[in-house]
């Protein structure tokens, strides 16, 4: 068995994720570097130089962003829509390229996005739909990878990033929007269990705040 | 007073059926395509089905363009009541493997889909407050399940939905409805699809409840023309399949 490999943005919480999983660590290029596709083309560099590397049987990927602030979608200017929304995107594509690539025939991938839930996605917009985005990504990549490799691919959601509580109307649990070790408790529950048959399942880590 | 709406990707398939179907209606539909020629010829057939046909080069990717495409059709006609985000990347049916998507190719289809929604939704926002408006973006099954080889398709498709939840909370209270419309018909890109992946065809098809692919006029057409009309004031924020019960979302 070897150890969890987690690919993600600079900074933020992937030193403690990584930490919390005793795994590896391999850090996407700096996004403040990215400010529009010219520079996004160079992520395709790095997919090919970390993605023929070691395999791992559990591969995690996590890209965020600083948390932004609300703003109505309509007030954005392109290169607010670009760091919010097209920027992530690319990074998320290059990410899971990697994970595909590194992760071992019998293996698992698990994606954490930061998703604004239908109740908080005001000022949003952008996040949401990078973060839809994302799950039909990993839900591809589920049926992609599973007939051929065996690969299980699932994804948490977490608001942690978008929303500080307390929102109405409150959640069944308490704690909302939660803290990075259930994020990780999530995350640990999908990459566990060599038998599982789960794949292409989004669990939304958000005390139920998100009722779909 | 008689609706004006305009329909992105109008040229042909989904496009051209939501345009034909607001034409039966006698309504006012601005063909938005990127392509002159087939864009005036959708144009005529809506005159020819009883509406008013008009045509405005729109590249949704672009933000002029976009904006330049609104402005006249408010100029000519004094008011927006609808907008239909429907063109896609040319790229959309093209199967590709996850690892080796370029990001050429992956702009492009953020491009048209996602940002095309966004760069709409800016440029119609006042105009579709005056007129208490709905917008509807196409979206796809593709975005609920993914497709193990159309991952870019079914993302932007997705991204959409998420688009499209948070902006009906944010218009809401400017009484402007914006859903979402996720339609299986037979359209050029699906031909391509089935001629690309043979057996693509009876796999679709055999999932279908109602046993056929849609008709883009018949069958799309009425439903985008609901979201677009006063009957679905009370309709903000959703997904309505059109597909014959081949995605059971609910």
């Amino acid at each position: 068995m070897t150890r969890p490999l987690v690919i993600a943005t600079p900074g933020g919480d992937a030193h403690r994720v990584g930490s919390g999983l005793a795994a590896e660590l391999l850090e996407l290029p700096d996004p403040t570097g990215i400010s529009g596709w010219d520079e996004a083309v160079a992520l395709e560099a790095w997919r090919a130089a970390h993605g023929a590397d070691e395999q791992h049987d559990e591969v995690v990927v996590m890209v965020q962003a600083a948390p932004p602030q609300r703003a109505d979608a309509v007030a954005l200017d392109p290169s607010d829509w670009f760091g919010r929304a097209e920027r992530p995107l690319a990074m998320w594509v290059a990410a899971l390229g990697v994970a595909v690539g590194r992760v071992a025939e019998g293996g698992t991938i698990v994606a954490v996005v930061d998703q604004p839930g239908p109740l908080d996605s005001t000022g949003w917009a952008a996040e949401a739909a990078v973060a839809d985005a994302v799950e039909a990504l990993i839900r591809s990549l589920a049926k992609s990878e599973g007939p051929t490799r065996n690969v299980r691919v699932n994804l948490v959601t977490t608001p942690r990033l978008l929303v500080a509580g307390p929102v109405s109307p409150a959640p069944p649990l308490d704690g909302f929007p939660g803290t990075l070790d259930q994020v990780i408790a999530a995350t640990r529950m999908l990459l566990a269990g060599e038998d599982s048959v789960v794949t292409g399942s989004v669990v939304h880590a958000d005390a139920g705040r998100d009722y779909r | 007073m008689t609706p004006v709406v305009v329909v992105t990707g109008a040229s042909g398939g989904v496009g051209r059926g939501i345009a034909l179907a607001c034409a039966e209606a006698g309504w006012t539909v601005w063909v938005a395509a990127r392509r002159e020629d087939v864009g005036t010829d959708v144009a005529r057939e809506v005159d020819a089905a009883g509406g008013h046909g008009r045509f405005v080069r729109c590249d949704t990717g672009d933000e002029r363009s976009v904006i330049s495409a609104i402005d006249a059709v408010v100029e000519r006609d004094g008011r927006l009541d609808g907008l239909v985000h429907n063109a896609t990347s040319g790229l959309s049916p093209r199967p590709v493997r996850f690892a080796e998507l370029t990001m050429s190719d992956w702009q492009d289809h953020i491009a048209v889909s996602l940002r095309g929604a966004w760069l709409l939704a800016r440029a119609a926002h006042r105009h579709l407050a005056e007129s208490a408006g709905s917008y509807v973006m196409l979206t796809s099954e593709a975005g609920f399940e993914g497709k193990a080889r159309l991952a870019p398709y079914a993302a932007v498709k997705a991204a959409q939905r998420g688009f499209a939840r948070a902006l009906a909370r944010e218009w809401g209270p400017d009484g402007i409805r914006v859903n979402c419309l996720a339609p299986l018909a037979m359209t050029p890109a699906m031909e391509q699809a089935f001629a690309l992946d043979p057996a693509m065809e009876a796999r679709v098809t055999e999932r279908i409840p109602l046993g056929r692919v849609g008709d883009t006029v018949g069958d799309i057409g009425p439903v985008a023309r609901f979201l677009l009309s006063p009957d679905s004031r009370f309709v903000t924020g959703n997904t309505l399949m059109v597909d014959g019960g081949s995605c059971p979302i609910s």
